[in-house]
Order: structure tokens, then sequence, then C-alpha cells
């Protein structure tokens, strides 16, 4: 009895608490704008992953109103996107103005017809109230995540790519450096290539009871650790395998995903394992991260917020320790070339059924244009930069991360990016990723070889393109090669 | 009265219920503890068992509940799975004698009934998501209501049918040469034997329903959001909010616990016992 | 027994018809509609356009290696860990029918398992099984001194999948459990005591009263049971994701990628077919025993 009255006191106390305010962070007023005209008293639907990404609806909510129009939010949760999105497409519900979804299904939603080419409503006049300011997004956002077919059919709002970080502390240790010397013959120093890593992961890796930087450890500490986990594992795989001039396909959209060089990047993941922790195979990103920023870890690849976390001294052990460098690269004719994957990031398109395309516009637009410096310089969202104007504001930063680590931040993301490498963006991209991921995933967990792991990808994608359809999706892979060509990732 | 027990044979109950208990509870108590964490507390090592005492508050209870939309989730999960519950074990059980005492429609029926459970709910969401689009019931409780019932109503009816199965029939028969109608026979005398077969019908098909997710997340979109759904956002690409999500459990074992202290009693010896000498 | 059998056929009609039209109205649609997909190609990706294919999906899923591993993956779930938890439940069931007035506290806590939601209990177990930073193998290490380390529960080939079962049978052994127990509860004690007076002795009223008693509940029990492991989804897919390599994938899990991620939706289909086709004869054997022990029909 005594715990039934306690539940329902929790349960009417929990009721009685007024709605929370939602936050917004303090104006920047870096940004001239204008807005869209009044539409008055529209309702624009937009869909999002639940949680703090939407939160820039509110921050500007103002500006919202003033047009006219009213938002109403439809929260996801992140894993279930895609489904959701894509049931009530096939359904034709006519349930979203806005969507907010993951660039790899920009072929599968723009080739489907679900959404609005957007190329006429941005060059509409006046040019400061319609035109998002696309020449100021970072070149692989614009052209590999947001066009399809030539035309453009959404707007990133954030973006995102993997970078290497390290223990600057221990690699500056005299100790560790002379030891180094000693063993390899060369200096200590972040790695350049895929076999450097291989050697400072060695290196690093120590029992309990051993010293490391003239401290006696009280639990094991190891080189690094890899995404492990199916569902992105073939992320870190493809940072390897594309530095090492691997090309997914050919032309004709034959695999390359099983040559010499394919399988020699993912030897080299395989080998990389014998230096992290035992229950590496089920890292995922929070594993990964809290390892790293727990001091267990002297290297890790992640994606750009974990420098952030890594700051804070409140979450983390190794804050003011950690360096933060370009993903390394395989050593190809002579030249390192380096390649960060960029998996996931977020846009937003426009419905194509929706029967307020312009309002919806302005919506997606406003979130989207440079007035995203306040979106992805705050810690209420987890959102990442892709503009050029956000790279060259680190006073934007500042609060969060003071000056100069925001300088230093917002460098390294612009190395990062420059070496970025797109997801799959193809129809059907899902599933080629799920076919590389599996037999990565074998292959990292010993049930097969790398070359019979890579062999199978290669089968397995042989037979989704012809499922698929092989002159569409050959066709398809060209145009995507054009993009890629476009921006120097191919010759 | 029972015989005693040899006590070498109590003392063996004794230590299989308490390393059962241990085995049971302990992700259930890890659940609670982790609920008064913070985010930081959640990966460290060694790990933090219990966390410290200032931090013993309702903080993330508040925060999943009124910032993060779990008191909708509550209403809306409290109301659906009570009413499937409601609804599957009412006809479930009128099914269920009919299957049990008339042989309605042979063993061929009653196994149609149990297979429409079988089928993998993937393959029928976006068929079942046209009908209910058609109906224009999306993103309402009728939508839930209704696919959860398809799916909780075989289990009623088989459940139900094999605990009227296990009485014996010449007590309805009485009642029928009295004069009872076979309504009455089954309203008075059948449903007050198998009492314990419904309270654990009721109570399965409010937890199934409770605990159901795909349809939760498909069929719904912001008027309508199960608890489940609201939990699963709490999860998003770089953030996992581990304390809330716990804090979110130990919420929704309530309504379940309270159905089980309420119905408890309708498990007990005794009850039974009484109408069978009668 | 009644004035005639017309009058009897609708009574027994009409008890059955809410069941009957519900499961009709909504269970129909989609059962046929996914008969018409297994035999066509349908890739939602690329376009809407169907097209039909005949026996191609069926031949695809005969030659697919992960449709076999999760299959296979998905049996030992089934009959492992159903069978463990068959054990499990109605041993306590037995146990906590011998407790008196204590037993509701037992049979809240023992229930408390089944009330989490999966989607809740697979983040805390993805914690607690955690190597580094799980509670699992900190506490065997501290209690055993040092000497026992835990294995790396998920994250390795050999230990995933047992792991992913005993997560199973944390959550469900529960639910057997009290079906049992309610079960045992419509056995009149009068039967079992007689038998036990006899000098049947404990095991003997054991197995020659409350066994074959209890059999059409546990097997009602089991029948689901198999069913909802059949489906074994979110566990996975919270945990593993279907790793390391494919030691977890179960066909839940393979037909959601199918489904839900691929939009393949022919191949769905068919392979949704064959688990239909595989859980009847698996049901159907269940019912073998179930007719053996079917009580009195009113004649």
């Amino acid at each position: 009895m005594l715990k039934k009255v306690f539940f329902l006191a929790v349960a009417l106390a929990l009721l009685a608490l007024p709605a929370l305010a939602q936050d917004a962070p303090p104006r920047l007023n870096v940004v001239d704008y204008d807005l869209c005209g009044d539409f008055g008293g529209v309702t624009v639907t937009v869909v999002g992953d639940a949680g703090h990404n939407l939160a820039p609806y509110h921050f500007w909510a103002d500006d919202f109103a003033a047009m006219g129009i009213t938002i109403e939010i439809i929260e996801v949760p992140f894993a279930d996107v895609y489904q959701v999105l894509k049931t009530e497409f096939v359904a034709g519900s006519g349930a979203f103005d806005v969507v907010t979804f993951y660039p790899s299904y920009i072929g599968d939603f723009a080739g489907n017809g679900y959404l609005l080419p957007l190329d006429d409503l941005m060059a509409r006049e006046p040019a400061s109230v319609w035109d998002p300011n696309m020449d100021d997004v970072l070149a692989p956002f614009r052209e590999l995540y947001n066009k399809w077919g030539g035309q453009t059919y959404a707007l990133t709002i954030d973006g995102d790519v993997l970078v290497m970080m390290y223990r600057a502390d221990l690699f500056s240790n005299e100790d560790e450096k002379a030891a180094f010397m000693e063993q390899y013959g060369r200096e200590l120093r972040p790695p350049e290539t895929w076999s450097e890593w291989l050697e400072v992961a060695e290196f690093f890796t120590r029992d309990a009871g051993e010293t490391l930087a003239g401290e006696v450890l009280t639990q094991p500490f190891y080189g690094t650790a890899e995404f492990g986990r199916r569902g992105f594992s073939y992320a870190w795989y493809l940072n390897r395998a594309a530095s090492n001039g691997v090309m997914l396909f050919d032309e004709q959209m034959n695999p390359g995903i099983n040559s010499p060089e394919a399988v020699a990047a993912l030897q080299n993941m395989i080998d990389t394992l014998k230096f992290a922790p035992p229950d590496v195979l089920n890292f995922g990103y929070d594993e990964l991260r809290d390892a790293f920023i727990g001091g267990q870890l002297a290297m890790v690849v992640q994606w750009t917020d974990v420098p952030k976390k890594a700051a804070d001294p409140s979450i983390s052990r190794i804050a003011g320790k950690v360096g933060v460098g370009r993903v390394p690269g395989f050593e190809v004719g002579g030249e390192v070339a380096h390649r960060s994957m960029m998996p996931v990031g977020r846009v937003v398109g426009v419905a194509a059924d929706s029967d307020v395309p312009e309002a919806a516009y302005c919506v997606a637009k406003h979130i989207a244009y440079n007035t995203s410096l306040e979106n992805v310089s705050t810690s209420l969202t987890g959102l990442d930069p892709y503009r050029m104007l956000h790279l060259t504001h680190p006073e934007a930063f500042a609060p969060l991360m003071g000056q100069e680590n925001a300088e230093a931040y917002l460098a390294g993301l612009q190395v990062a990016l420059a070496d970025g490498y797109p997801d799959l963006f193809i129809p059907g991209a899902a599933q080629y990723q799920d076919a590389l991921d599996i037999q990565v995933n074998r292959a990292l967990a010993g049930e097969v070889s790398a070359q019979e792991a890579l062999d199978a990808v290669a089968a397995a994608w042989n037979e989704i393109t012809d499922r698929l359809g092989r002159d569409t999706q050959v066709a398809f892979w060209q145009q995507a090669l054009e993009s890629y060509r476009a921006l120097g990732l191919v010759k | 009265m029972r015989k005693k027990k040899p006590l070498y044979l109590r003392i063996i109950m004794g230590v299989i219920l308490m390393v059962a208990l241990i085995f049971f509870l302990f992700p259930v108590m890890w659940m609670f503890l982790t609920s008064f964490k913070t985010q930081d507390q959640i990966f460290s090592t060694p790990p933090i068992l219990i966390p410290p005492a200032e931090q013993w508050n309702l903080d993330n209870y508040v925060a999943v509940m009124r910032d993060n939309k779990g008191l909708q989730g509550v209403r809306d999960t409290t109301i659906v799975a009570f009413s499937t519950a409601l609804i599957s074990v009412s006809i479930g059980a009128l099914a269920a004698y009919s299957l049990a005492r008339f042989r309605f429609g042979g063993d061929e029926f009653s196994f149609w009934i149990i297979s429409t459970r079988m089928f993998p709910p993937v393959a029928s969401a976006i068929p079942l998501f046209l009908i209910f689009r058609q109906l224009e019931i999306l993103d309402t409780h009728w939508v839930l209501i209704i696919a959860n019932s398809v799916f909780n109503v075989p289990f009623a009816v088989w459940l139900l049918k094999g605990f009227i199965e296990d009485l014996p029939v010449e007590l309805e028969e009485a009642a029928l040469i009295e004069g009872a109608s076979i309504f009455g026979a089954f309203w008075r005398i059948t449903l007050p034997l198998i009492t314990p077969g419904l309270v654990t019908a009721f109570l399965f098909t409010f937890v199934f329903t409770w605990n159901e997710f795909m349809f939760a997340l498909l069929m719904t979109r912001r008027a309508v959001r199960p608890m489940t759904v609201v939990i699963s956002s709490l999860a998003g690409g770089h953030t996992i909010l581990w304390a809330q999500i716990a804090a979110a459990g130990v919420i929704t074992i309530i309504p379940g616990v309270l159905v089980v202290i309420f119905l408890q009693r309708y498990i007990v010896r005794g009850l039974t016992m009484g109408a069978l000498k009668n | 027994m009644f004035s005639s059998s017309v009058t009897r056929r609708r009574v027994a009609f009409a008890f059955v018809l809410p069941a009957f039209v519900l499961l009709l109205a909504i269970s129909i649609y989609p059962l046929l509609r996914t008969l018409g997909l297994a035999f066509s190609s349908l890739e939602l990706t690329v376009s809407p356009a169907e097209s039909f294919v005949g026996f191609d999906n069926f031949a695809k899923a005969f030659q697919d290696v992960r449709f076999w591993n999760a299959m296979g993956n998905t049996l030992v779930l089934v009959i492992v860990g159903v069978a463990i938890q068959l054990v499990l439940g109605v041993g306590l069931a037995l146990l906590l029918s011998e407790i008196g007035f204590t037993r509701v506290v037992w049979l809240t806590a023992l229930l408390l398992p089944v009330m989490i939601a999966p989607v809740v209990s697979g983040f805390q177990f993805r914690v607690i099984y955690n190597d580094t930073f799980g509670p699992l193998n900190y506490l065997i290490k501290t209690i055993s001194g040092g000497f026992v380390t835990g294995p790396p529960w998920l994250a390795d080939t050999r230990t995933a999948l047992l792991t992913i079962m005993m997560t199973d049978v944390w959550q469900w052994t529960p639910f057997m459990m009290l079906l049992a127990l309610a079960g045992l509860e419509s056995i009149p004690v009068e039967l079992t005591e007689a038998a036990e007076v006899d000098g049947a002795g404990y095991w003997g009223a054991f197995w020659r009263i409350k066994i074959p008693i209890l059999l059409p509940v546990i097997v009602i029990g089991l029948l689901i049971r198999v069913m909802d492991t059949f489906k074994t989804f979110d566990l996975v897919f919270l945990l593993t994701g279907g790793g390391p390599g494919s030691s977890t994938e179960t066909i839940a899990f393979y037909t959601y990628l199918n489904g839900f991620r691929f939009f393949s939706m022919g191949y769905t289909a068919a392979i949704a077919f064959i688990q239909l086709i595989v859980i009847i004869v698996i049901a159907r054997i269940f019912l073998v025993v179930q007719k053996r022990m079917r009580g009195g029909e009113i004649q």
C-alpha cells in the first residue's frame, strides 16, 4: 500500500511540473539575413531525428513566427529515421513538409521523386531572401550530399567527418620518445601512415603494472581501438581502403573492393585489433569515445564532435592532452594519400507533395543558411560545421571551448574535410554498405580471411546491382563518379 | 494441512530462490542505480555501482518525464495497453470457450487463429500501414489498439482455451441442466474458475503491448507517442541518454507492478477451490 | 443437451465472431499482399515498379548463406533458449507454489524482467556486459579476487549468441513461470495430497498429477515463446547489431534489414513465408501433444 501511495505521489509530482522553456544560445548577430514574406499562418511539419539536433527550430522560433509559419515537429528515434520516412513516402501519406535525413539516402529519395528540386526556389529574387549561399558550403557536402542528377534537392545542416585524435602528452614524453627510437629506429610521432599506426599502437599497448610516461598503470592501456561493432565498422575500413587507392567500383560498376590493395587495407585493420581492448568488436560510438576520453587509448579515429568532448574536464580525464590530426593514409606511388570518411551527416529537403512548398523551403533554408553558425557552435545541438563561414569564425566557438582551442579545432576540421571521402549515396546505398559491413566485421571477428571477406563483398555487390537493375545502377554510379571527379577524389 | 518438507529440501529451495532472485533482479537493480547517475558516470573504470549520495534525486526522472515527453508516452502507452488487454481478453475468452467446448471450426480454425501471430511483423507492416491510412486512423490510439489486438487476441484465445480444457466439463453441464443459458454457464461457472488464466492473459497482453515498438514507431507521428518510441528517442546518434533511459525504464515497470499487486490475489489458491467445491 | 444442433452452432459462432472479424479484417490483406510479393520483384529503393518473378525469391533464399546462418542462430535461441526458460520457469513455479504468504513479494520481484521493455533492457545490458566499463566482469574479477576474468561477452563470436540467449532467458523465464504457476493453481490440492498420501511421494505426485495437468498450459506457453523467439529482434539490434561478424544475426534481424533498410520487398516477403512455414511445422508438432491432452467437449 505504501508503495502505491509513493508511486502515485511521484506521478502527481511529475505531472505538476511546469513545462520547461526551451534554451537558446545567446544571439551572435554575426550574420545578416532577410526573411521570406508573411505566409499568413501556415503550418509546416518538420520531421527529424529526435533530440538536440532539432533544437535550431526553437532557436529561430521568432523568425518563423515573423514569416507567419507555425512549426510542427515530428521526432523520430535516430536509428529509425530512414524506415519511418520511407514508409510514409511509399504510402504517399503527405505527412511531412520539411524532411531531415542522412545524405546516403539522397539517391533513393530524390531518385524516387519524394523530394522537390530546389533550384528554382534558390534562384528567386531577391537573393537576400531566397539564396541559401551554396558557394560557402564546403564542396564535398555541396556536390555529393545535396545534389542528385545535377539538381539540388537538399541543404546540408550537419557536417560529419572522421578525424584522428591522439594523446599529445604521450607523444611528446621524452621517455616514451627514447624508448620508441630504440625499438623502431625512428622518431615517435602521430602516425602519418597506416603501417606507422600499427607500430605506434603496438608500442603503446601495455599491461597493468607496466609503466606509461613514468606512471605505473593500474589497468591495461591500449594503443588504439576501432569502431568494431556492426553498423559503421565499414567506414573505419574505408578510411584505409580509400587511401590505398581502392575504388569501390569501376566505370561499369564492377566491384574493385577485393583488389590486393583492398585486402591489404583490411589486413591492416585486422592487425590493429591486437592492440585494442578485448571487447573492441562491440565498440560503437559511445564505447570508442569513452575509452579514449577515459584515458585508456593512445589514439583513435572518431567523429569531429569527440575533440569537443575530450576538451571538457567534467567528462574527460585527458582534457588538454589531446591532439587532432589527419586520418593516416597509405603510401601510394611515394606519396601518402589521406582519406577521411564522411559517414552520417544531415541534410534537409522539401517533400514533393508538401502543400506549402515555399514556406517549407523558407524554413529549410533558414536552418541551413549562414545563420547556422549559431546552430553548430553551441553545445545545445550536436551539429557540426559545414560552411566556410563556420570555419572562419572561431570566436563563435570560443564560449564553448576557448579561443585557442576553437582555432585549433576548426583548423583540424578544415584539414580533415579536405581529405573528406563520401559515403555511398546511390540508390541502394544501405544495401551496399551492409554487405560490406558484415564481411568486414566477419574478417575482424576471424570468421573469414580478409580476402574471403572482400571476395564475398564483391559477389554480394554484383548481386545487389543485378537485382536493382544493372543498367540504371551503372548510370547512377557514373553520375556519382562525375561528382567524385569534380572534387578530385578520383582521376 | 500439507506435510512439512524435510529440512534439506527447504534449504535447497531457499538457495535456488536466492540465486534466481539475484539473477533476475541484478539487471533491474542496475537499471535503478543507473537512473541516478550522471552522463559521465555511465562509462567509467572501474564501474560506479552505487551513485554518490548527493545524486539520489529525481533529476533524470524529471528530465525524461517533463522535457523529453515521458508523460505523453506513459499516457499513450497506458491507454493503448489497457484497452488492448481488455479487448484481447474479452473477445479472447469468448472465442476460447467456443473453441474448447464446441470445437468450433475444428483444429484447423484454432490453428488459423494462432497462425495470425506467427507472421513476421516486418513483412506485414507496410500493407497494414496502407490499411490504416485508408481508415484514417494513423497517429491515434485506435491504430495501436487494433494492431496490438491482432497479435494479442490469438495469445489470449489459446491460453484461455488451455485453461478451459483443464476444467471438468461436468460443472457446466450441471448448470445447463438446471436451466442456465450457455452464456450464463460461461459467465457464472467457467469465467470464475479460470480467473488465474484471465489474470495471466490480461497481464501478458498488457505487457506485450506495453513493450511493443515496431507498430508504435511506424503508426504514430506526433499526436500519439508511446513510451517505447519516447525511450528510443533518447538514443541519439552521438548521445545516448543512458540515465534517462534507465529512469524511463523504472517508470515503465510501475504499471506492470501495480497490475501484479492488484491482480495477484486472483492467482492465489482458494478461490478456484472454493468454486469447485460448490 | 441443447434444443438443437443449430442453436449449438449459432451460439458457438456468436462466441467466436468478434475474434474472427478482427483477425480476418486486419490480417487477410497483408497476408495476401505479401504472398503476391513473395513471387515478385519490388525494390522500393529504386522504383515502385513490381514485376512477377516466379520462384526466384525462394531460389535466392535457399542459396543465401546469410539467410541460413540467421536461421541457424535463431533455431539455437528457439531450441536451447526456450528449453532453458521452460525448465527454469516450471521449476520456479513449483517452488513458488510451495511458498506461503510471502509469495506476492517473490512473484512480483521475479516478474520484473518481463515488464521492462526490450528497448530499455537492451541499453542496460549493453553496459552490464561491457568488458571495459561494465559491472559484470568487474564483479566477477573482484569477487574471485582477480583469479577469474569474464569473457568479452558480446564481442566474441563464441559467446555473443549465448549472451543474447542468456538475456532472453532473463527476460522471458518469468513468463513461463507465471503460466506454469497459474496452471498449478488450477490443480485441486486434494489430488496431489491424495497421491502423496497413497505413497507416491512428492516426485511421484509431480510426474503423475501435476505435469499431466500442467501440460496443456505449458504447451501453449512454449508455442508462444517459440513464435516470439523467432521474432528476436530488439536485443540483437541494441546489443550487437548482428555481430561480431554474423554470429548473432537472427532471422528477424535479417528480415528487418531486407524490409526496412533495403526495402527489398519481394525477398522480404519470401523469407517471411519461409519463416511462417517453419513455425507452422514446429507448431504442428507441439499440437500433436496438445491434442492428446484435450479436455471434455459439451455434447
